[in-house]
């Protein structure tokens, strides 16, 4: 009896399968209509639309850069953004950093960030994390990501969301920014060239933008180079920078691509 | 071969061009789309679109035929 009633159900399927109506797009009306400008691209397409949108993302500072890619990717529908970020909003950090507003001084940086990207696209879920990333806690704010931009100022703090992604093997996009020029590199640890590949110390007298300054629209132009390569990076479309680092110099506007190879002595992803 | 229909008389641009865009990402190279439209722009923008996304296109009334390129 139970064989015969699957029989009959199998069948009903068939006949069903065979008259239904095309699969509706599995993006309701309402995500169709705010992504329609990327999703009449030719090159984006629904299936890049539902890789983003299932794709866990970490954004490791609200600052100069975390504003564009935080900004960029929570409109173009990345489904999970962790926002990371000890710091509280400075009047100094306002000029640069437009995720905050004037209101927002004195607040939490990953508070006020996680309430604009809320107000930007309530699709999506926005997790802040008021904590200072470093060599102890990257692993565990790591776990789970998909992939890492990281817009953090220093060195030290670059260097330990290398090492965690390294050893996570998660797809890490770095940049920085300095004054009207910066750099961006893309990393799919242990296959492509690292951060610590390309640049194996810090430079011993590297300046920070508490001392040497920097212009928002440089900050603007390398975090969205950072969330383009995210994107990138996410829905598989076009090449990413990697094995490559794009150097940018906004005062002459020259782009230089460098190429940049692993190294097997390499201390943060050669242990593979 | 499959063919499938879509109804877009009831959209605006760009929301015209999405749908069908999205319907022919799920189709076959082959594989024919016929997009009921209503007159006016949509008529206009969503043939030139699909012919510049390598589509073959033909147009009877407000009716678009489209087969999908490779």
């Amino acid at each position: 009896m139970s064989d015969r009633r699957s029989f009959l159900r199998g069948l009903a399927r068939e006949v069903a399968g065979a008259t239904a109506p095309p699969p509706r797009p599995a993006l309701s009306d309402g995500e169709l209509e705010r992504y329609s400008r990327q999703l009449i691209m030719p090159e984006w397409s629904e299936r890049a639309q539902r890789r983003l949108r299932r794709a866990s993302v970490l954004v490791v500072g609200a600052g100069a850069l975390g504003s564009p890619v935080a900004l960029q990717l929570a409109g173009a529908g990345v489904g999970r953004l962790g926002i990371v970020d000890g710091d509280d909003v400075e009047l100094s950090n306002l000029h640069r950093q437009f995720l905050h507003f004037t209101p927002d001084v004195g607040v939490p940086k990953a508070h006020s960030a996680a309430a604009k990207l809320g107000f930007l696209n309530p699709e999506i879920v926005v997790e802040p994390y008021q904590v200072r990333l470093d060599a102890g806690n990257a692993a565990g704010l790591i776990e789970g990501s998909d992939l890492v931009v990281d817009c953090t100022d220093s060195f030290q703090t670059r260097y330990a969301v290398n090492a965690a992604c390294c050893a996570a093997r998660v797809p890490l996009v770095e940049g920085g920014v300095l004054g009207l020029g910066g750099l961006v590199m893309s990393i799919r640890p242990r296959e492509t060239a690292c951060y610590r590949c390309a640049f194996p110390e810090a430079p011993p007298d590297a300046p920070s933008c508490a001392t040497a300054g920097v212009l928002g629209p440089a900050a603007g132009v390398v975090g969205s180079l950072q969330a383009l390569e995210a994107m990138k990076l996410l829905s598989g479309i076009e090449e990413p920078l990697l094995d490559a680092f794009l150097q940018v110099d906004l005062a002459t506007y020259a782009f230089l691509r460098v190429g940049v190879s692993r190294r097997d002595d390499c201390p943060d992803c050669s242990g593979a | 071969m499959a063919a499938r229909t879509l109804d877009i008389s009831g959209l605006t641009c760009p929301m015209t061009w999405v749908k069908t865009k999205l319907e022919l990402e799920h189709l076959a190279p082959g594989d024919v789309l016929t997009v009921a439209c209503a007159p006016g722009e949509a008529l206009e923008n969503v043939p030139r679109s699909a012919r510049e996304a390598g589509h073959d296109v033909a147009v009877d009334g407000t009716t678009i035929r489209i087969v999908r390129g490779e």
